[in-house]
């Protein structure tokens, strides 16, 4: 397969009765978006706004955060399971736009916590979504449709939009085109000194599922069932996964431009030869998760053909115990292992930090402490996703709002720092 | 201190705030000695109380060398190592009192070397000057010290030798680390904006906390170079080394028939409130409830009784029937039928969620001792 990302930079946006670009601009006509958004009936009404670096904004109820991106070709489908239908993701043309993004939010959500962001302030000297042009939509929900069904309409929305931006670069030359071009055969005709590295990518954990019910980030479909299984990187990058409901460092754009695969895909043939990539979800039942370890590293070892592997996981405590068992099910079968973990509390030793015991495992690299506290000096000239009265949490049970000019936040709900595809120059060190 | 010494000390502070910005004067640092090192006398002379003086005295004259032009010893604080001792609380305030009217950037105390006295007074002072001036506290201390300990998370204890006989190394040391934390030139490398250099590289006892800072690689890039390494057989170094657990030698069997069995649970469960007193994260107090109180009238009591402060999991089906977190309905039946001898009438609760390992096992001990006295054969432990 083979996925052709050519990029238009964008250095600002405005609002005009087309959607085109020029010379670096998008132009946007807000009412046609607003359309697309509604042509779902279970979304009553919309709110887009178009925000840039320096507004004085908080947006609050994030569920996505998504580059946007196009397809050029007409077979090949968009966001599949959610725009298009469910097709392969990750071969053909696509159009993207840099420095925009789609921002998701569900100003009804239901949720105890979502993510947010600030354009000033303490925060946005760390978000990236401070230094970027955001297109920010909020839909509302319509009468009798019910709150996952809803949710899904939301994340689709984002989407929807998403797709209509990065088509306004249909007919201009792209700033730069990057080839994702890999095959499993071919990779058998690399220099075969080279190490073969795969990737075990831990995509969901249903421990925060609202009501039980999983977020379908997978072609649009739930997924708290699913075994291991083997899929191609450039399915990984081009929407066939996407972020999130609740977030948690990480948005669909992360993914678009995941840390991991962009890594190993840049020294394919150079230092390694990138053999695969092997995706799972983390089991709370303890036999349905020895069950995944066994048939992960098996996929990787016996199908892959891996030496080594480099194994990621997502936020949560009981992730890091699923990922580590795969990790030594690999070691067990000879497959050299790296690890990420992050740190859950700020205090203590790193060691004190870990939530699992092995004596096999000895390359860990850590992403974050994704749990630390930042304080927050801001006071929002807008809100946008919600008002000021929306609740924004804190483990500890006093309320704040997204209105208080100061807020103490977890890092990892604050959209655009920590990211856990790899992507990010963060570490946690011992001071 | 009094209003009008509040107002007077505010009003000194602001003056002499936009009088260093305008005209670029020092960095003011006050100095803590003991009586030896303050030259007033021996051990006769620990029982000396407060002494201040203007300027640096001692080893202080080298440190203000050492500190360099653009920092000056402005004020020492001298006081014996015994007065000190007999009332560390109400000592270390007043000499707090004292540093303040100097108006400091920086405080630092000794170092103290391997004399406990001494390393527990410069500890306690650092610590009321790092909570109540918010400025940075800074003292050495050799590792046996037992002021390291104690004061670590209160201060910044540079690791110095065992006697004065380094002195010229040791108080570099503290210059360098003094320069550092004035000038700032760490503060953006932490996420949380107020970054310092690190353990390693300065050379101080690290204050036992994990701050998240950027690095010049990616998660991504680390990761594969990482692999690549160890593929190769070459040395590496991992970011984190996993603790190693002692094994525990598990009791004897026991027959549930003749046995006392008490239930306990993390789950995070408590009264609506949080009675408890529980934080959804990183928990590090439990309770235990009256079975007979908690669970009456179960089925006429609404779900606004009972609360879930537990972040790690979706409570509503525990708070649609408590039992399925602590199930007392089936032990009860146990009882009834005499498979279990008898229930413990309470319950232990806590909320075990990211809660770091030390703390786990001191709750664990503390709720063993209470089972053990109630003469507790087994415990069934539900989790999330």
């Amino acid at each position: 397969m083979k996925l052709q990302i050519e990029t238009t930079n964008i250095k600002d946006v405005r609002k005009d009765e087309k959607t085109y670009i020029n010379n670096g601009t998008l132009f946007v006509n807000v009412d046609n978006l607003k359309q697309l958004v509604l042509s779902d009936d279970r979304i009553s009404s919309v709110d887009i706004e178009i925000f840039k670096p320096g507004d004085q904004v908080r947006i609050v109820n994030i569920m996505d955060t998504v580059q946007p991106r196009a397809c050029v070709e007409k077979e090949e489908s968009d966001f599949p399971g959610f725009v298009g239908p469910i097709k392969r993701a990750g071969n053909g043309v696509r159009k993207s736009l840099n420095n925009v993004y789609v921002i998701t939010t569900n100003p009804e959500t239901q949720r105890h916590y979502s993510a947010f962001t600030d354009m000033g302030g303490t925060a946005s000297k760390f978000t990236k979504f401070a230094k970027s042009f955001n297109v920010c939509i909020a839909p509302h929900q319509a009468e009798n449709v019910g709150e996952t069904d809803f949710e899904f309409a939301v994340k689709r929305a984002g989407f929807v939009v998403a797709v209509a931006l990065a088509e306004a670069a249909k007919d201009i030359e792209p700033d730069a085109i990057k080839v994702y071009d890999w095959s499993f055969e071919e990779t058998f005709k690399i220099d075969p000194s080279l190490p073969r590295v795969a990737y075990y990518y831990q995509l969901y954990s249903p421990q925060h599922d609202n009501k039980g019910i999983s977020d379908p980030c997978f072609y649009g479909t739930q997924i708290n069932y699913l075994l291991p299984t083997i899929v191609h990187p450039n399915e990984i990058l081009d929407g066939g996964i996407v972020g999130h409901t609740t977030y948690r460092a990480l948005g669909t754009d992360a993914i678009q431009n995941h840390g991991v695969i962009e890594e190993l895909y840049s020294r394919h043939g150079k230092d390694l030869c990138f053999c695969g990539v092997v995706c799972g979800v983390a089991n709370l039942d303890p036999i349905q998760r020895n069950r995944k370890a066994m048939m992960a590293s098996s996929l990787l070892k016996d199908f892959l053909c891996a030496d080594g592997a480099v194994l990621t996981k997502i936020h949560g405590g009981m992730p890091h115990v699923d990922l580590a068992l795969v990790a030594e099910e690999c070691e067990k079968l000879g497959i050299k292992t790296t690890l990420t973990v992050q740190p859950l509390v700020s205090t203590g030793t790193l060691s004190a930090t870990a939530l699992f015991s092995s004596d096999i495992l000895d390359a860990i690299v850590i992403v974050g402490a994704t749990q630390e506290k930042l304080t927050i000096n801001f006071k929002p000239q807008i809100i946008f996703g919600g008002t000021a009265d929306s609740k924004i949490f804190n483990p500890d049970p006093f309320p704040q709002r997204a209105g208080d000019s100061i807020i103490v936040s977890e890092e990892f709900l604050i959209a655009g720092i920590h990211d856990h595809t790899g992507g990010a120059f963060i570490s946690a060190k011992e001071y | 201190m009094t209003t009008p010494a509040v107002l007077s000390y505010l009003l000194r502070s602001i003056n002499y705030r936009f009088a260093r910005e305008a005209k670029q004067l020092n960095y003011r640092v006050v100095h803590y000695l003991n009586q030896f090192f303050g030259q007033v006398g021996g051990e006769d002379k620990a029982d000396i109380p407060f002494v201040i003086k203007e300027g640096p005295i001692g080893p202080g004259v080298l440190l203000s060398q050492l500190l360099g032009d653009g920092i000056e010893v402005v004020g020492t604080i001298i006081c014996g190592d015994n007065y000190f001792s007999n009332n560390p609380e109400e000592s270390s305030l007043e000499a707090l009192g004292h540093i303040e009217k100097f108006s400091p950037d920086l405080f630092i105390a000794g170092p103290a070397f391997e004399a406990g006295r001494y390393g527990v007074s410069c500890g306690a002072v650092c610590k009321r000057v790092s909570e109540r001036l918010n400025i940075p506290a800074i003292t050495g201390m050799y590792h046996e010290n037992p002021g390291v300990d104690i004061y670590r998370s209160d201060a910044f204890i540079v690791e110095t030798g065992n006697s004065a006989g380094k002195m010229k190394d040791d108080l570099a040391k503290i210059a360098r680390l003094s320069k550092s934390l004035l000038y700032k030139e760490w503060a953006d490398k932490f996420l949380t904006g107020d970054g310092v250099g690190s353990p390693e590289e300065y050379g101080y006892f690290s204050r036992g906390i994990v701050k998240n800072e950027y690095v010049s690689k990616t998660v991504a890039t680390r990761m594969v170079d990482m692999l690549l390494h160890k593929l190769k057989g070459e040395e590496f170094n991992t970011e984190l080394t996993l603790p190693k657990f002692e094994s525990i030698e598990l009791p004897a069997p026991i027959n549930p028939k003749n046995s006392t069995i008490a239930v306990v649970s993390d789950g995070g469960l408590c009264r609506k409130g949080n009675d408890a007193g529980f934080s959804g994260r990183g928990n590090k107090v439990w309770t235990y409830y009256h079975i007979d109180e908690f669970f009456k009238d179960l089925g006429s009591r609404s779900n606004d009784d009972y609360q879930v402060v537990h972040t790690g999991y979706f409570s509503v089906n525990v708070i649609d029937n408590i039992n399925r977190l602590v199930p007392i309905d089936v032990m009860r039946e146990y009882e009834s039928e005499g498979y279990i001898g008898n229930l413990l009438p309470i319950f232990i609760s806590t909320s075990g969620n990211a809660t770091v390992a030390k703390e786990c096992q001191r709750m664990g001990q503390e709720m063993a001792e209470m089972l053990r006295i109630n003469n507790v054969d087994g415990v069934i432990l539900t989790s999330t």
